[in-house]
This record gives C-alpha cells, structure tokens and sequence, in this order.
C-alpha cells in the first residue's frame, strides 16, 4: 500500500513536471525600475 | 563587520577575453541564466575582495559600442541607463585587447560619458613583448581619466591588481575623458536646457537609440529634440569620428608598437588556414579527427556507465520489498537515468573540442572561409557559427542568429540550423551505430562507427545548406548584406576555460534533457505496466489457455505473461495505432512509442527504449544495447535492430524535428507560427522519405 502511494505520488510529480515545463507560460517581466521608463 | 556587497559590470568588444577575466574573478562561483523577458544568456559570479566586500560580478554581453543594432547590445545600454535595476554597476570594468586597443576603447569612452566609475583592463598584456608593444601607463591613465589594471587573464597576472582597484573604485574619477557635445553645441545646450537634471549622454542615447529607460519619458525628449533620421546619422557619425579622434591622440603617446620586434606568425598561420583549398583540407581534417576521438575514447566510460546502471536495477529490484515502488524504481527510473548519463562521455569529449577550437581563435577563421560558399547557398558566413554551436543544441545556435544583420539570411539560417547534429541526436546515433555498424578498422586506423558519426553530421551540415539553397530561392525576401567578422589572435586554449565551458553544457544537458527524460520514463513506466480490458488483467490466463499444449519453463512462461501484458498496455495499444504508419520504415510498435515520447526531446528516444524493454524484463542485470540487441520480431524471428531498420532510423533522427523547444524559440524568434510550422512540416516529411526509402531498399 505505502509502495502504491508512493509510485503515484512520484507518477504526479512526473505529469506536473511536464505539463509546466511544455504547456504553462510564465509571466513575462520588464524590470524598468520606478516612475515612467517609457517601456510599453 | 558586515559585508559590504558592490555590483560590478565586465563590458567589452567580444573576443577581448572578459569571459576569461570573470573566470578568473569568480572561479566556479558562477550562475548562468536569462534576463526577464528576453532570452540573451545573463552569466553572474561573485569574488570576495579585502575589506570585506562581495563583489557581485556580471558579464554582459559583448558589445562593440553603446550604439545597439542588437539584442546583446540593448542589454547593455539598458543596464547602464538604468540606476534602478538591481544589477546596476557600482563600477564598470571595461575589458580590452592590448593589440586591439583602439578598436576597444569606443566603449570605453561612451561608458565614461555616463558618469560611471570605470576601470580599464588592458588584456593579454603577456603579448607585448612578442608583438613589440609598450605602453605608457601613467599617461593613459590621465588621459582617460581612470585607473589601468594590466592583466593577462590567460596566465592569472594582474588580477589581484584589478581586484585592489574594484576594491578602491570609489577614487576614480567620473568625469568624462572627452567632450562629445562639440559635435553640435547648439543643439547638445538647448537639450541639457530642457532637462537640467539628466546626464546630457543619457539624453542623446534616448534620441538615437531603441531601447528601454528607467525615469525618462521618452516621447517627450523625442518629440521635443527630435532630428530627421539622416540627421541623426549623419551626428552619431560626427560623434564616433569625434571618440576615434581622441582615441587616435591618447594612443600616438600612450601606445608604442615596434615592428622590427615582434616575432609573429598569426599572419603565416592565417595564411595556411584561410587557403582556398588547404584551409578546407585542415578544416575537414580537425572534424575527422573529432569524430574518430568521440568513438573511440569514450567507449570505456560508457560500458562502465551502463554496467554499473544495469547492476543497480537488479541490486533494487533483489533487496528492496517486491512490489510497485521497486518495479518503477528498477524498471523505470534507474534504466530512464541511465539512458542520459551514459551519454556524458561522449557529450564532454564533443564539447572539449568544440571549445579548444573557438579558444584557440580557429573558429574564426572557419567562419571567414565558409562565407564564400555560405553566400551561394543564401547564408552567410556568420551563419556557420549557428551551424556549429548547433552541434550543441538548435536553442541557442538560433538564438545566435541575432547577429545576422540581413532578415532573409537570418531567417533562412534559423530554418535550417535544426538540421545540424545536436547533442540530443548523439544518444540516439551512438546506441544505434554500436547496434548496426561493426566496429572494426578499415586501413587499420579508422574507426568504422566513427567514420559513420562523422558521416552523420556531415549530411546533417548537407541537409542544412541544400535546404539553405531551396529557401533562397523559394522566398521572396530582399534585403541588402554585409559580412564583417572579428579576427582574434591564435591562442592556446587556457584549460580553466575549456574546462568550465564543458562542464556547463555538459551540466545543462544532462539536467536539462535528464529531467524530461526522468518524468516521461515514469509515466512511461506506468502506461507499461497498466491497460484496459480482459487481455491485459487476464494475461496469465490467456498464455496459459495458448500454450495448454506446450510445455513452458517458469521464464519462459513469465516473459511470455510480460510480453501479452505490455502488448495490451496503455502504451501498446498506442504503440500498435500507429503501427500501420511506421512499418514501412522498418519499425516496431516498441520504437514507434519512442518517435512519439521522443517529439518531445529526441534524447528520450533510448531512455523510452530502455524503459518499455525494461518493463517485465526478469533479468535485470542486461544493459540498454544488449536488451536492444536481443529484441526479435515475433513473425519473422529477426533481430528488430537489423542493418535496414537501423539506417532508416539514423536517416529519420539526422531530418526530423523531433524537438518541441526548438519550434517554440522558431516562433519566439521569427514572432510567428508560419516558419515553426512550415520547419516541422518539411523536416518530417524528408525524414519520413529517406527513412523509408532506405528501409525498403536495404531490407
């Protein structure tokens, strides 16, 4: 039983793993610093 | 005492040794990693100074001057205008060639016209007696209103010197060395007017250049003190002969070459290795040798590798509690990891040479041979370095297009850089060749299977121009071309920086493709060993109802229960819908699930393969090649892995796109799906064809 929850758990890290890795998009950054830099 | 931390900013015209320079500063106290947004390589260090201070080093790209015409470049400026980020420099370290001095001292002094304390580093000063070259320190130091640190990143000397200097930063003057408003008074006064508070060089590169600032508006300084284009120009030109005027002054006193003492043979050297036919003679000659090495060398390391992996399956699969966690640990997980560190040896060896030629300035000289016949093929000669640091990884090589000034020459050169042999495609060619290729010496010393890697990537470079060749002439692009390339000196490639160099890319890949690999080999671990309906949960039944007549051992009774249960698994009924499609090319449905786990990174093609003929394998001690070796097909009896299937799938891995980042950066970099779409479509359809027609010629 312990084996079985572990082997899934593992499986669902797995599946996580490559679904942020291919599917998600991170949030793009523009570090232009305080006050009006001009970046659109 | 608390540690004071100071942000420090190597800059310079590339090939002056600032890598080198931060090599030397920070050891392998090293981070490399991206900037927000943008996909230009940030590589951050630290080195511990006197006095208690932490010295944040950051090695921007190289740049030639703070006029941007590219993405590195903007980088720069960005950072330098911006006293809010960050990483903004507390002092600049501006890294230059002793033998290119005037060249490099551009930079130089646009970044003092920004009010930034700024040290000079003269590089490569170890060459100054061999070239006949004296300086006068205390002069140039005046005159460019800084300190010197004389130093040779090569051979260590004058790094602690550099080091008292940062430490000391805070002495250097800011004031600019020369006046650049002189080029246009009337308008620099009027602009300083507007706005009183903003440094007047900071002002100008908001003008002339598009790039993003911290606390300016922009539209306002542009709409107010705009100029038309050819105006503008026609200032930065004034503004650039303006600096290599002062430059030229500062040198005549501050710089002495003395011709009749310099023992050189770059020129005789250069000569040999440019020659129109002994240059591509030597040129071929290195790339033979390479391939002939990666073989033979690293064939030790990796049966040591795949022994010791194969051991450890059984090890797990004999001590641990018989059950689900052991079976995925010692069919799934140790086999997937093993199908990526196997491939270390060769992948170190490939980018060992890789960088002792690019150190060694040889690289260069490549690229300023290939331009030539570059041009027919509608590349140009910078395009040869996408094509080489392709043999790494498509990734960056396209991300390296940026400096080809001309669109369609860029755009062509980003479409057919995957065709290079990317490190991904080693393991795949590596296991198949040691599978199909005998290894014997022909003449006594060439390495059959060696021959055939270099083979390999000699048709994928082929594939690359040819296909270079149709886009030329199928789009229609105009767009006007030049072709101006650096010349460093020949040196001997410094061992710390080879060194470093391979382990990080030997370090990104197998972090990189390993944990891609890692995850897919669980879940395909799991789509093994479960599937739906009666002939998967009845597999025991159903051998035994098929061989009520036959006498079976235990073993083979169990691999023949594996082998009923894998073949209606999850993965074998996917494996088995594509069948139909794959068979004329000589596969298996077993490979067949490796072409689709392996779109996503071809590298996961061996882990996949080590996997699903891991899955109810009762002998755990077999390596991935002899498991691979020993697999047969059921109709006929023979070796899947034979000669015909073998060639088919080097052909189809050499052309196909089987690499899901590289079309995602296609489209980054071309700011559309058409070009990633139309990559995809051409190169499965070739790697399709020539898979199959080789197939069907040699079965």
């Amino acid at each position: 039983m312990i084996q079985e929850i572990i082997a899934f758990t593992i499986l669902g890290f797995a599946v996580g793993f490559l679904i942020k890795k291919f599917f998600w998009k991170s949030k793009k950054k523009n570090d232009c610093g305080d006050g009006n830099c001009g970046c659109s | 005492m608390s540690v004071q931390n100071i942000n420090v900013a190597l800059i310079g015209n590339p090939n002056t040794g600032k890598t080198s320079v931060f090599n030397q500063l920070t050891g392998l106290n090293q981070q490399v990693g991206n900037y927000p947004g943008i996909t230009v390589e940030k590589k951050m260090g630290f080195c511990k100074l006197p006095h208690n201070i932490k010295a944040n080093i950051l090695d921007l790209p190289g740049t030639y001057s703070l006029n941007a015409s590219s993405m590195d470049e903007s980088v720069v400026i960005e950072l330098l205008l911006n006293k809010n980020d960050k990483l903004y420099p507390d002092v600049a370290v501006v890294v230059t060639d002793v033998e290119n001095l005037k060249r490099n001292l551009l930079i130089y002094t646009q970044i003092k016209d920004l009010e930034i304390p700024t040290i000079l580093v003269i590089n490569m000063s170890d060459r100054m007696e061999r070239k006949g070259i004296t300086l006068d320190i205390p002069y140039l130091e005046e005159k460019l209103k800084t300190k010197i640190a004389l130093v040779s990143s090569r051979k260590g000397l004058g790094i602690d010197e550099l080091k008292e200097l940062i430490v000391s930063y805070k002495n250097i003057t800011n004031e600019p060395c020369l006046n650049a408003s002189v080029i246009d008074p009337e308008y620099f006064e009027k602009l300083q007017h507007a706005f009183p508070n903003q440094l007047m060089y900071k002002l100008w590169l908001v003008i002339t250049q598009d790039v993003n600032f911290s606390n300016l508006d922009r539209n306002e300084v542009r709409n107010t003190f705009t100029k038309s284009h050819s105006e503008l120009k026609r200032l930065q030109q004034k503004e650039t002969v303006k600096r290599y005027q002062f430059i030229n002054d500062v040198l005549k006193k501050g710089l002495k070459v003395d011709a009749s003492m310099a023992k050189d043979i770059r020129a005789k050297l250069d000569r040999v290795l440019t020659h129109k036919i002994w240059g591509y003679a030597i040129f071929f000659a290195i790339l033979f040798l390479i391939f002939q090495s990666i073989f033979s060398w690293s064939t030790i390391p990796m049966d040591f590798i795949d022994n010791t992996f194969a051991s450890l399956s059984s090890w797990v699969a004999e001590e641990l509690p018989s059950g689900i966690l052991t079976d995925l640990l010692s069919q799934g997980i140790i086999p997937g990891i093993g199908g990526v560190i196997i491939f270390i040896p060769q992948i170190a060896f490939l980018f060992l040479f890789i960088s002792i030629l690019e150190e060694s300035g040889y690289m260069s000289r490549v690229v300023f041979l290939m331009d030539k016949i570059m041009r027919r093929f509608g590349l140009s000669g910078k395009s040869v370095v996408p094509l080489i640091s392709g043999t790494a990884c498509a990734i960056p090589a396209i991300m390296a297009t940026r400096n080809i000034e001309n669109w369609k020459e860029r755009l062509i050169t980003i479409l057919v850089t995957p065709f290079t042999t990317c490190s991904a495609r080693l393991p795949v060619y590596a296991i198949i060749i040691s599978l199909v290729i005998p290894s014997k010496r022909v003449f006594g010393v060439l390495n059959v299977q060696g021959l055939t890697l270099m083979a390999l990537y000699v048709l994928g470079f082929f594939a690359a121009i040819l296909s270079a060749y149709i886009l030329n002439k199928v789009l229609k692009l105009e767009s006007k071309t030049y072709f101006v390339v650096e010349m460093p000196s020949y040196k001997l490639p410094l061992f710390k920086n080879v060194g470093i160099n391979v382990v990080e890319k030997t370090k990104a890949f197998i972090v990189g493709a390993g944990k891609i690999i890692l995850a897919i080999s669980i879940i395909l671990w799991f789509l093994a060993s479960y599937g739906p309906g009666k002939d998967f949960n009845e597999a025991e039944t159903i051998v035994k109802e098929r061989f009520a007549n036959t006498t079976l051992t235990e073993t083979q009774f169990e691999n023949e229960v594996a082998s009923q249960k894998l073949e209606n698994s999850y993965i074998g009924l996917m494996g088995r819908a594509i069948e139909p499609v794959i068979q004329p090319l000589g596969y298996d449905w077993k490979i067949g699930i490796a072409l689709i786990s392996s779109f996503a990174a071809r590298e996961v093609f061996v882990g996949t393969l080590a996997t699903i003929y891991s899955v109810g394998d009762t002998d755990n001690e077999s390596t991935i090649k002899s498991k691979m070796q020993a697999e047969v097909r059921p109709e006929t009896g023979g070796k899947v892995f034979n000669f015909a299937t073998g060639i088919s799938l080097l052909l189809f891995y050499a052309f196909a796109m089987q690499c899901a980042s590289t079309l995602a950066i296609t489209k980054k970099e071309t700011n559309s799906w058409k070009w990633p779409a139309m990559q995809l479509g051409f190169m499965s359809a070739l790697a399709y064809l020539t898979a199959l027609i080789a197939y069907q010629i040699l079965k």
